[in-house]
């Protein structure tokens, strides 16, 4: 459990979190979202005690990080793939790690086994790219076999493969009553993965929600009917938003799927599709930061 | 809620750091062949000396110029990890920020300790085989002895102000550089400069050789020279753990 009480950093001219207050729960993918620049990163740091709040406390397993008597026994964390001397062995780096908290150093080989880095683990990390320096960061996460990870875009990095194995470890550590905390920008990634979901936008929290309400709240409802323009006015006439989609479909935001049908019915229009199509993720995501994206393209 | 790490864990994992690198092998190969063969040179060219204390103080002198890798090794230890972002998988597996620099400095200046005595035996050696002496060089010679004690504490203390100063600047050039100038720059400069404060000034500063012989520099008397590397290195420890404390990585 991870408990943000009014975090707030302040940066000389920025406030990068702005009066955060956070509960992330045991048992559950949470998925930790928001533009670049959004302050995710650094809520991160500041869980973890890297970074000292200017406001406002982060708690772990109800204390502050620092606090943890073996912090790697009770939180796993990766932060940036790229943190490691790159003229250390996979393997050196590991036991180092495993070796500051007394950890026994069969662990060391386990996580290298399951990351699937054994036949790199003896060479110098400065030739690894990203998603090994992910896989690397992931099992310096998991040395401890912790009860929190904190996972700071894992993904990144990784091909198809890697992607999946992360969503399926993520999944597998929720289920054990672990918490996981995952940040991504990368919102089609969330989609699979995240039960609950945490939006940023310029250091403040936009959504704190389970993953089916978001997509929910941006549903519609898609409907195809050889008359459709006498549909949409009885749709709109009954408070409804109504576009006409580029394959002659209707998209009506406002009713739900029975309130569609009985308005055909009541007009006598015949029906040829009515369906309701969840926002993707994207989408709804889009809707919420739409106005508190930090760094956007100039559009020419 | 389990007890802590035990302290000798960390200093394994910082063995572990430091033995995994590179540079550690670079820096200790290059220590003991600067100071190793600049001793041995040394005694050879000394036919004779009037006492054995002056015998090993000469067979010492490679340890002025070697002691700047002890340098690049303290340094390096803490910098590659602000360097490299592995400081904040550091402090994340240790979050006590103090512990984790007091092991490293453990560790580091122990190697520092190791390496210099191993140094001071063969350079002992050398004046005892190659210099001619009155009597010849005695292991058991109190002045010897001491004089070898306080060059391989000097080394250690190197070690400590090395790490030190890594903690403060957290920058490789910057802290080799400081650190250069304030063990072998600056000390000689001042004393080639003349002029009584000058001479204070460099009286002052932690240079590499302790004592009468002081390499270049002003001497003082060992007792002296003695407490003011040890103030240099304590005082810039205590900086670069206030420093690593409060500030964010």
């Amino acid at each position: 459990m991870i408990e943000l009480d009014g975090l707030t950093k302040q940066y000389r001219s920025r406030v990068a979190v702005d009066d955060l207050t956070v509960t992330v729960e045991p048992g559950r993918v949470t998925g930790f979202l928001g533009p670049n620049g959004s302050g995710k990163t650094t809520t991160m740091r500041c869980v973890l005690g890297l970074t000292r709040p200017t406001a406002g406390t982060a708690h772990v397993l109800g204390r502050p990080y620092r606090e943890l008597a073996r912090p790697m026994r009770r939180v796993g964390a990766l932060i940036d793939p790229r943190a490691r001397h790159p003229g250390r062995t996979a393997h050196a780096h590991l036991l180092a790690l495993a070796q500051s908290n007394a950890l026994p150093r069969h662990r060391v080989d386990d996580v290298i086994e399951m990351v699937g880095l054994e036949s790199v683990a003896h060479d110098r990390v400065r030739g690894f790219s990203l998603g090994m320096g992910q896989r690397l960061g992931i099992a310096a996460a998991l040395l401890g076999d912790p009860d929190v990870l904190l996972l700071d875009e894992p993904v990144n990095g990784l091909d198809p493969e890697g992607i999946r194995w992360v969503r399926e470890l993520l999944r597998d550590l929720a289920d054990e009553g672990r918490t996981v905390l995952v940040s991504s920008h990368l919102m089609s990634e969330m989609e699979d993965t995240a039960d609950h979901l945490v939006v940023l936008g310029r250091g403040r929290l936009l959504a704190d929600l389970p993953m089916d309400e978001l997509l929910g709240a941006h549903a519609a409802v898609r409907v195809r009917s050889p008359q459709a323009p006498l549909l949409a006015a009885a749709l709109q006439r009954a408070g409804a938003t109504v576009r006409l989609q580029g394959d002659g479909s209707l998209r009506v935001d406002g009713l739900d799927t029975a309130d569609v049908g009985d308005v055909a019915f009541e007009i006598g229009v015949r029906v040829h599709e009515l369906s309701r199509v969840t926002a993707s993720l994207e989408a709804a995501y889009l809707a919420l930061t739409g106005d508190d994206v930090e760094y956007r393209a100039a559009v020419p | 809620m389990s007890r802590g790490v035990p302290f000798g864990a960390l200093l394994r994992s910082e063995w572990t750091k430091l033995r995994s690198v590179r540079s550690t092998w670079w820096c200790t190969c290059l220590y003991l062949l600067t100071v190793g063969g600049s001793g041995w040179l040394a005694a050879a060219s000394t036919d004779s000396s009037a006492r054995a204390a002056i015998a090993v103080q000469t067979a010492l002198t490679g340890f002025g110029i070697g002691q700047l890798v002890l340098v690049v090794l303290g340094v390096l230890a803490v910098t590659t990890e602000f360097a490299s972002g592995s400081v904040l998988v550091s402090l994340t597996a240790v979050p006590r920020r103090t512990r984790l620099l007091v092991a490293k400095t453990v560790v580091v200046t122990a190697w520092c300790l190791l390496l210099s005595a191993v140094l001071a035996v063969v350079c002992a050696l050398a004046a005892r085989t190659l210099t001619a002496v009155p009597g010849g060089v005695q292991p058991a010679d109190p002045e010897v002895l001491r004089i070898l004690g306080l060059q391989v504490a000097a080394a250690g203390l190197v070690g400590v102000l090395s790490v030190a100063l890594g903690a403060v600047l957290r920058s490789t050039a910057g802290a080799v550089g400081l650190g250069t100038a304030l063990v072998f720059v600056l000390p000689p400069a001042l004393a080639l400069a003349g002029g009584a404060v000058a001479s204070r000034v460099s009286q002052g500063l932690p240079a590499l050789r302790v004592g009468e012989d002081a390499f270049l520099a002003v001497g003082t008397t060992w007792p002296v020279g003695m407490g003011i590397l040890v103030a240099w290195a304590a005082a810039t420890w205590i900086a670069g753990a206030a420093l690593l404390e409060r500030r964010d990585v």
